[in-house]
């Protein structure tokens, strides 16, 4: 009887709680990708949600994909929760792929909007975040991409694709940004996002039914910050030098002139190392870069078997990407002046007493930090075919 | 005949208030009494016979007539009518094993004094001889060999291995595993059970393997039992198991003799019921229903993967739904977002929670599995069509049931299936629902208060003294070559499992093929 009863009240415990903190997946508003813009009262946040019952592959209805719902307001909890007011689910979070702040906002700073995100439980980290380039973040958020129908996952694969393939994209996940701002001599970069040009805005899956001509979503070049703030854009070539400088290059491709002859390598290995060294005490950096890579294509008369032909070739390889660094370098020291390669950092990690005394002024002194960048590249493979197909034996 | 005389010593426990009525010396008193006891109108068979030359003997054959086999009767008659006595009447009790020798080079026979035993032996199937004078009677065996013959083992298939099945006679299972180990160590000891039914029991073990202590503890605990009636070793099984509230079978039920001959060679002791085709064998460990006869009959790489496979089918018996609620009711955010979008697409519609969507899919397919079972073979297939019809396309077009619960009911399903013995399946897909509960209530959290409790109920469970998951836990160190993986035979260099005697443990193989000859072929 006891026992029993021992039995009972075990149950008791456990089945009074009930299933509190239960939520069925069909009461829930999966949240694919959040915006945030700037407006005079404060945040505009869109939030793009899935409509699961467009996805399902044997009713599917002609509804949209995805639901963009928006809020306006000074606070962001605030704002998520007002969403209560407009749809009949609740927001789930925790699968959040993208997000995507307004240049105005990047602009202002985006510090108090990472700690909301950071602080929030649902939240994972394993979002990407990037900056709209010549856009708001809602209008990026309303477009439909074809192919992977939620654009909030065609957005996070293609970044995650372009981040391993495209030199000039870089992937930055919220603890790489936090930690970037926090650094004292490093910097943040953030992909920009872009509306590509098309006469057609695809807001309607009816516009999808067509096989192209309608605007789509494409991520640019990198966007440099200082500290939160975002300060200007690299271009194409200089985000490319970034992430050679940085390391982050997994593969791409680099084309090189040698006489009129063009020669594509695909990079299929970049390794960046800083070394920092006293100049007459001050501090100076040595950036060495290697680099391996295989001839995609050699457009001219060129013998690429040849090994002095192999010397030049990975000569004039080097230079590019010398000159793509050495670009980038002089924008960001020149013009924008910010540390974004994290060359402060490696100064304090070295130097730290030297250190104290440019950490107050660094935004000042990193223009005048004397960098030396050297890059040496190396063929790993010539292809299918050795010699060019159409080159003339030499008689 | 070290049987009857078991026998003998139950029957006198059973009734150990009445003093033993010993046989009359009137050979019609003794039939009166007889015919008293079984009831006017039985099929009792009483036959008075003269001999030829001394027509003061009068004797008695009596028979049941549906336990006998007609063609012994007849021929005991025939040589009943030849045989030649010069006793008087009253006097035959002095030759009685004169007579006896006339007998005994053709049959099995004994004497017996008193009632009980005279009952006991009619229902054995036995001819009674009754002499009038004699306070004696002869008991001849002539029970009848009606019954199913050896056939292939309807709850134990095998692709490769022996396919002789156990039947429901005693003497025939004992024939199969006496076949199978020619050696005399192999102790066989009857006893019957159940005060009415006075079922025959036997208990198998290798003298020089088994664990004196277990035999002695078995051999108690069936002599303890009191009851009326054993119509199957279940019986048996439920009465002396060491935990009774525990749903984990403990005693290792099988139809096929090769595999209790395996468990017999570990040092486990076999329990054969007479009526039952199914063989006991303890201590019947953890590991063991989740074994195969056949795994010992193919590639110890192949037997070790299905064994594995076999464990894992049963965590995912246990687990599968449980998981699946867990996730879907609260852990959504550990779902992959891609797997997330589409479980989200097809619960669009359901109206029920995922706990009731999943208990009545889990329900569903236990009454079809059940009805599978009991209904007559002729209308399986229109069972299969509507459980096919049921539990997949029509609830899911409905919209009642989401397609990813037919799924997860499926793999359940199949999963279940997978495991060697039923019992443990059965023990494993109640469980099931029981962690199904707790998903619902508590998610994972309450799937991991299951499986601990669970942990400790079988860590805690023991087989005839055995802890339940030797030797695992308690580990025995070098000793689980033969768990979860099977190891080669030639690398096993001790068999014991904690089960057997330290000494008596079975010889490892060898390969007596010289690995450097292999290497160059003589041509």
């Amino acid at each position: 009887m006891k026992r029993l009863l021992c039995v009972f009240m075990t149950m008791l415990t456990i089945l009074i709680t009930g299933c509190w903190s239960s939520r069925e997946v069909n009461t829930l508003a999966i949240t694919i990708s959040i915006g945030i813009d700037k407006t005079e009262n404060g945040y505009l946040v869109s939030e793009q949600v899935l409509n699961s019952r467009a996805i399902a592959s044997d009713k599917a209805t002609m509804e949209s994909p995805i639901v963009i719902y928006t809020a306006e307001g000074n606070d962001l909890t605030e704002i998520t929760r007002s969403f209560t007011a407009q749809l009949s689910r609740r927001m789930h979070n925790a699968h959040l792929r993208m997000v995507v702040f307004g240049e105005d906002v990047a602009k202002e700073g985006i510090q108090n909007i990472l700690d909301y995100f950071a602080r929030n439980y649902e939240f994972r980290t394993d979002f990407y975040l990037v900056v709209a380039k010549n856009a708001t973040a809602k209008e990026v958020l309303s477009i439909l991409t074809p192919i992977e129908v939620i654009p909030g996952l065609d957005l996070y694969n293609s970044l995650k694709m372009a981040d391993k393939e495209w030199a000039p994209i870089k992937s930055v996940r919220i603890v790489e940004l936090i930690n970037s701002i926090i650094a004292d001599g490093k910097n943040p970069v953030l992909t920009g996002i872009e509306v590509s040009d098309g006469q057609i805005s695809p807001k309607s899956t009816d516009v999808l039914q067509q096989s192209g001509g309608y605007q789509l979503l494409k991520y640019t070049c990198l966007g440099a910050f200082n500290n939160d703030k975002l300060v200007g854009w690299l271009d194409e070539d200089e985000s490319k030098g970034y992430n050679y400088l940085a390391g982050d290059v997994n593969s791409t491709v680099e084309y090189a002139y040698f006489d009129d002859v063009k020669i594509t390598s695909k990079i299929i290995k970049a390794k960046s190392k800083t070394r920092v060294y006293l100049l007459d005490g001050k501090p100076a950096v040595e950036v060495d870069i290697k680099i391996k890579h295989n001839i995609e294509n050699v457009a001219g008369e060129l013998d690429v078997s040849s090994e002095e032909n192999k010397k030049v070739l990975n000569e004039i390889l080097a230079n590019k990407i010398k000159f793509l660094c050495e670009k980038t370098l002089d924008k960001a020291q020149n013009e924008l002046r910010t540390d974004i390669f994290g060359f402060g950092e490696a100064i304090h990690r070295k130097y730290p007493k030297v250190w104290e005394e440019y950490k107050k002024n660094w935004d000042n002194e990193f223009p005048d930090l004397p960098v030396d960048i050297k890059v040496e590249a190396e063929i790993n493979q010539l292809g299918q075919i050795k010699k060019p197909l159409f080159l003339k034996e030499k008689e | 005949m070290k049987f009857s005389k078991k026998m003998a010593g139950q029957g006198k426990k059973m009734n150990e208030t009445d003093s033993v009525t010993r046989l009359s010396g009137d050979i019609y008193e003794n039939v009166r009494e007889l015919e008293s006891v079984f009831g006017p109108d039985s099929d009792l068979i009483v036959r008075f016979f003269k001999l030829k030359n001394n027509r003061d003997f009068i004797g008695a054959n009596i028979y049941i007539k549906s336990l006998v086999d007609r063609g012994t009767v007849n021929s005991l008659s025939v040589e009943l009518s030849k045989l030649k006595c010069g006793a008087r009447n009253g006097e035959f009790g002095i030759n009685v094993d004169t007579f006896m020798s006339n007998f005994s080079g053709l049959r099995e026979a004994k004497v017996g004094y008193d009632y009980e035993a005279l009952f006991e032996d009619l229902l054995a199937g036995n001819i009674v001889l009754l002499i009038d004078g004699c306070k004696k009677y002869l008991a001849i065996m002539a029970d009848s060999d009606e019954g199913r013959q050896v056939d292939e083992p309807s709850s134990q298939t095998v692709i490769r291995g022996p396919k002789e099945g156990f039947t429901e006679k005693i003497e025939c299972n004992i024939l199969l595993i006496r076949k199978r180990i020619k050696s005399p160590d192999l102790r066989v000891e009857y006893l019957s059970l159940g005060s009415i039914t006075r079922t025959r029991v036997s208990l198998m073990y290798l003298h020089r393997i088994a664990k004196e202590e277990i035999v002695r503890e078995v051999r108690n605990r069936l002599n303890n039992i009191q009851i009326d009636s054993v119509l199957e070793s279940g019986y048996i099984e439920e009465l002396i198991k060491d935990d009774r509230y525990s749903i984990f079978p403990t005693f290792l039920s099988s139809e096929k003799p090769d595999s209790v001959v395996g468990a017999l060679l570990e040092g486990k002791v076999a329990i054969l019921v007479d009526g039952s085709p199914y063989v006991l064998t303890v201590p019947a460990l953890m590991i063991e229903f989740l074994q195969s006869s056949e795994d010992y009959y193919h590639h110890f790489i192949i037997s070790s993967i299905i064994r594995f496979l076999r464990i894992v089918a049963a965590l995912l018996t246990l687990l599968v739904p449980a998981i699946y609620i867990a996730l879907t009711t609260y852990h959504q955010e550990i779902i992959p977002t891609p797997l997330l979008i589409s479980i989200a697409s097809q619960r669009e519609d359901v109206p029920f929670p995922a706990l009731v969507e999943a208990m009545m899919m889990e329900v569903t397919f236990e009454i079809l599995r059940e009805a599978g079972i009991r209904m007559p073979r002729a209308i399986g297939p229109a069972i299969s069509i509507v459980g096919a019809l049921v539990l997949g396309q029509a609830a899911v077009e409905a919209g009642i049931i989401s397609a990813v619960m037919v799924i997860v009911v499926s793999i359940t399903a199949i999963s279940s299936f997978a495991i060697p013995n039923y019992e443990m399946s059965n023990a494993i897909r109640l469980l099931r629902f029981i962690l199904m509960l707790l998903a619902g209530v508590l998610g994972l959290y309450g799937i991991i208060m299951g499986t601990i409790i669970l942990s400790l109920h079988l860590c805690k469970i023991k087989s005839v003294t055995v802890p339940y998951l030797t030797p695992l836990a308690p580990k025995i160190e070098g000793k689980n070559k033969d768990t979860v993986l099977r190891f080669p035979l030639w690398t096993i260099k001790d068999w014991s499992t904690g089960v057997n005697k330290a000494d008596g443990a079975r010889m490892s193989g060898n390969n007596p093929v010289d690995q450097r000859q292999k290497e160059k072929p003589e041509f």
